[in-house]
């Protein structure tokens, strides 16, 4: 009879967990949130050996003492969900950092197997590690992985299943001194005789009181016998404690390690080599910038035909179509408005693919980690952390995952700034709109004004961080701690699953929101105005001032009459908040453009818009109200609507601002007119 | 700690960063509109940000240089992760040019006149000093980790 267990990966952050995770389950996986927050809930299953294996794939956490809510989560999962077996991936060329979270969940008495992974790169350094001996002086199973190739995977499963069989004991492997070990005995019997304890391991609990963990603090506040455990806590100077039960650990995994590996010191590694020159205080920030400029070069050029394609493609779809419906407000609207509309969008899809290749190049070989090094000094001037840096530039593709992605940022003042600069980086979605303004008015110098809004934005953003340090979120300076990673040859095939998965969340808004959109804006473009007798889908309505959008257009336009915008920009900026790429689908909507994109910039270009407003436009579309996905998660990561609307309105008044001042400025010195 | 570079290392670091930062100010040179004569011999182009790049690539060589003429044996370092960057430029370049010549096939009539070579750049014929330097230096090359996944343990 098959038996259903749960199995958790829990590990530290690049150790290969998603590649062990992948190479299990396969294709059978799921992706999710944990309940009540956006952080990935990956589980996928696996038959083995008659055990029906649930697999779940943890956040990665250096310790069981949490500070980010990824190491929250994965702690919560193992006290309170109780897996069957925790598998703790271990990156062998760095086992001494690894071990510090193997001797936590030993404490924890969690049924433990550790996949030593990655062994090809530590064999590759010349390391040699002796995974029986470890296994031995651990007594915890160690099973030998290299999860991007898929080795050892079958191994692991059969350890699984015969730790699933095997009667568990907790004997405690690590000990420290006497003191510690009267203090926690103490504490220890306070917590065994009080049923509100019952749920953790007495042991591991009275460690963590010990260490001064505050959310275990808090937990024992609710009990009934926090008295007595307080009265212990206040005998003791937690923070020297805690450093004393850290480097009783760290001494106890060194004896192992001496005792197991054999590890290769004599010379230079590869990692150490890219390190002495990426990591260098002269040349880290110009090599770093050099490579941003080749992935973005790639991104703008290499797409250049396949976009063209694209176009192509939904130009003649459209025409074929329109030719095909006879009835013709219902060829407008499938040519026009759906066609026209999610090809407009679409035809970005190259660059978005790209540009997400081009990030997961750099995050899965490591160096990621290294820019957030690197510029963490830069980051700290603006009141910033380094990890906030890998969200920003992440924010380039898109805003969503780039706003989700500062959930690895420990301190809540940091964490909130970077959530309220990420929608000021140009996203993917402004690209049509930078392109299509850029080519029309800008000819040869367009990509020098869409290089120049993509510097105007890290600008405000940067002024933005510095203002809100130095004001509604002032705060100390934390401290710049991240374990960099064994740099990784990224794999093809690992990058291309990255850049599908983020890629395929465009698709699907071109496919719903965005179709959804454009509907909306032909529907409301066709609709004469209440009062008026036109007929629905005429030429005398399609989009005119008889039309409904017309009407909400006018209402508007006197807001945006002084950026040098009429009432046709105010409707595609109003639905531009649904999705920025509609903003482009409205205005070849509005203009009459039909369903090719280069009409729309010949009609622009004609003097439908002075240059002067088109640049004040790009910069509106770049800094104004973010789209609705975005609004969503600014508002569930920061759990406030207070930050939400703040958001909303200083980004929306930065680009009236801004708009004005280019458009106002411009006219008066005569520029662009 | 122990080093076996030898002069050929000394010379090349010396040699490729001289090339790229001679280029990469050429390129800017371009860029800002000064004729350095080498647009249509060398196929220099106007390119002020591309330009810095070679200017970093260079430096990173030079550096190197610096640090072994100190007698800084890691400064070999500079010379290895030197002909990576160079490889990933080149390779940047080589992307742009075949996305040119497909692109003149899809909408031929954009690329009326138009020849392959005006998307040829100093990034891929230095390339090819930095692809000799690789071969070269392959078994010393120690950047395992980066290069190499070795089958079974």
């Amino acid at each position: 009879m098959t038996e259903k267990i749960t199995v958790a990966l829990a590990g530290n952050p690049n150790v290969g967990k998603t590649s062990i995770f992948n190479a299990i389950t396969g294709s059978k996986q799921h992706v999710g949130n944990w309940p009540g927050v956006t952080v990935e809930r990956k589980m996928g299953k696996r038959v083995h050996n008659d055990l029906e294996m649930e697999i779940v794939d943890l956040p990665g956490t250096y310790s069981l003492t949490a500070y980010s809510l990824d190491e929250i989560i994965a702690r919560d999962f193992i006290i309170e969900e109780k897996p069957d077996i925790v598998v703790q991936v271990v990156d062998a060329t760095n086992l001494e950092r690894n071990l510090y979270l193997t001797t936590q969940l030993m404490e924890l008495g969690v049924n433990l197997i550790i996949a030593l992974n990655m062994t090809d790169l530590s064999l590759a350094k010349g390391d040699r590690i002796d995974a029986d001996k470890m296994q031995e002086f651990l007594e915890v199973p160690v099973v030998s992985t290299i999860g991007s190739k898929g080795n050892g995977i079958e191994g692991l499963l059969d350890e699984i299943t015969k730790e699933f069989h095997r009667p568990q004991e907790t004997d405690n492997v690590f000990t420290y001194d006497d003191a510690i070990e009267k203090i926690s005995q103490d504490l220890e019997s306070v917590l065994e005789s009080d049923p509100f304890f019952i749920h953790y391991p007495s042991r591991w609990f009275s460690l963590k009181l010990l260490e001064g963990d505050e959310n275990i603090i808090r937990k024992a506040k609710e009990s009934d016998s926090y008295h007595g455990i307080e009265k212990i806590l206040n005998k003791v100077d937690a923070e020297l404690l805690e450093a004393k039960i850290a480097d009783q650990r760290y001494k106890t995994i060194q004896t192992m390690l001496r005792q197991v590996c054999n590890i290769n010191t004599c010379s230079l590694s590869g990692s150490d080599m890219v390190d002495r020159v990426v990591t260098n205080k002269y040349l880290g920030i110009p090599v770093f910038l050099s490579l941003m400029w080749a992935a973005f070069e790639v991104t703008f050029t290499f797409a250049t035909p396949f976009m063209n394609m694209i176009d192509i493609f939904f130009g003649r779809l459209a025409e074929a179509v329109t030719n095909v419906i006879s009835v013709p407000w219902l060829a407008s609207l499938v040519g026009e408005g759906m066609i026209a509309g999610v090809g407009s969008v679409l035809i970005f899809l190259p660059n978005i693919l790209l540009l997400f290749f081009m990030i997961s190049l750099m995050e899965d070989s490591g160096y990621m980690a290294r820019a957030a090094f690197i510029m963490d000094k830069l980051m700290s001037r603006i009141g910033l952390h380094g990890k906030s840096f890998i969200p920003l530039v992440m924010g380039f593709g898109c805003n969503v995952p780039a706003i989700m992605a500062t959930r690895t940022i420990e301190d809540t003042r940091d964490r909130l700034i970077t959530i309220l600069i990420t929608p000021f980086m140009s996203c993917g979605a402004r690209l049509p709109v930078y392109v299509l303004l850029a080519g029309a008015f800008f000819g040869r110098d367009a990509g020098v004004v869409i290089f120049s809004l993509y510097a105007l934005g890290i600008l405000i953003a940067v002024v933005s961080a510095k203002l809100m340090r130095g004001t509604v979120l002032r705060g100390e300076d934390t401290p710049f701690i991240m374990e960099l990673p064994s740099y990784r040859v990224p794999t093809l095939k690992g990058s291309a699953i990255h850049m599908w998965e983020r890629g395929r969340i465009y698709l699907k808004k071109a496919g719903t929101i965005i179709l959804i959109g454009v509907v909306g804006v032909w529907l409301l473009a066709s609709m004469p105005a209440p009062g008026s007798n036109a007929v629905f889908a005429s030429d005398a309505v399609y989009g005119t001032t008889q039309s409904v959008i017309g009407v909400i257009g006018q209402f508007m336009e006197p807001l945006v009459a002084p950026l040098g915008f009429d009432w046709k920009i105010a409707v595609a900026l109003l639905f531009g908040v649904v999705a920025k790429e509609i903003v482009v689908g409205s205005m070849g909507v509005l203009y009459g453009a039909g369903e090719n994109e280069d009409n729309l910039s010949q009609i622009l270009a004609a003097g439908a818009m002075t240059p002067l407003a088109g640049l004040g436009l790009m910069v509106f579309t770049l800094l104004y109200a973010p789209c609705f996905a975005c609004i969503g998660v600014i508002k569930r990561e920061t759990g406030s609507w207070k930050w939400t609307m703040f958001q909303l309105l200083y980004g929306t008044s930065l680009a009236w601002i801004f708009a004005f001042i280019v458009y106002q400025a411009g006219s008066r010195m005569g520029l662009l007119v | 700690m122990e080093c076996n570079y030898s002069n050929k290392e000394v010379l090349f670091a010396a040699l490729a960063g001289v090339l790229y930062s001679l280029f990469g100010i050429f390129n800017i040179a371009e860029g800002i509109g000064v004729n350095t004569g080498l647009a249509g011999i060398l196929f220099v182009p106007g390119d002020i940000l591309g330009g810095i790049c070679l200017v970093v690539i260079g430096t990173v060589f030079l550096y190197g240089l610096k640090e072994m003429r100190q007698g800084i044996n890691a400064g070999v370092s500079f010379v290895y992760v030197g002909i990576l960057l160079s490889l990933v430029f080149m390779a940047v370049y080589l992307l742009i040019m075949a996305g040119s010549l497909l692109d003149s096939f899809i909408v031929p009539d954009d690329y009326e006149g138009w020849s392959i070579m005006e998307t040829f750049r100093p990034g891929i014929y230095l390339g090819l000093l930095s692809i000799a330097g690789m071969l070269y230096w392959k078994d010393s090359f120690s950047l395992h980790e980066v290069l190499v996944f070795r089958e079974g343990y």
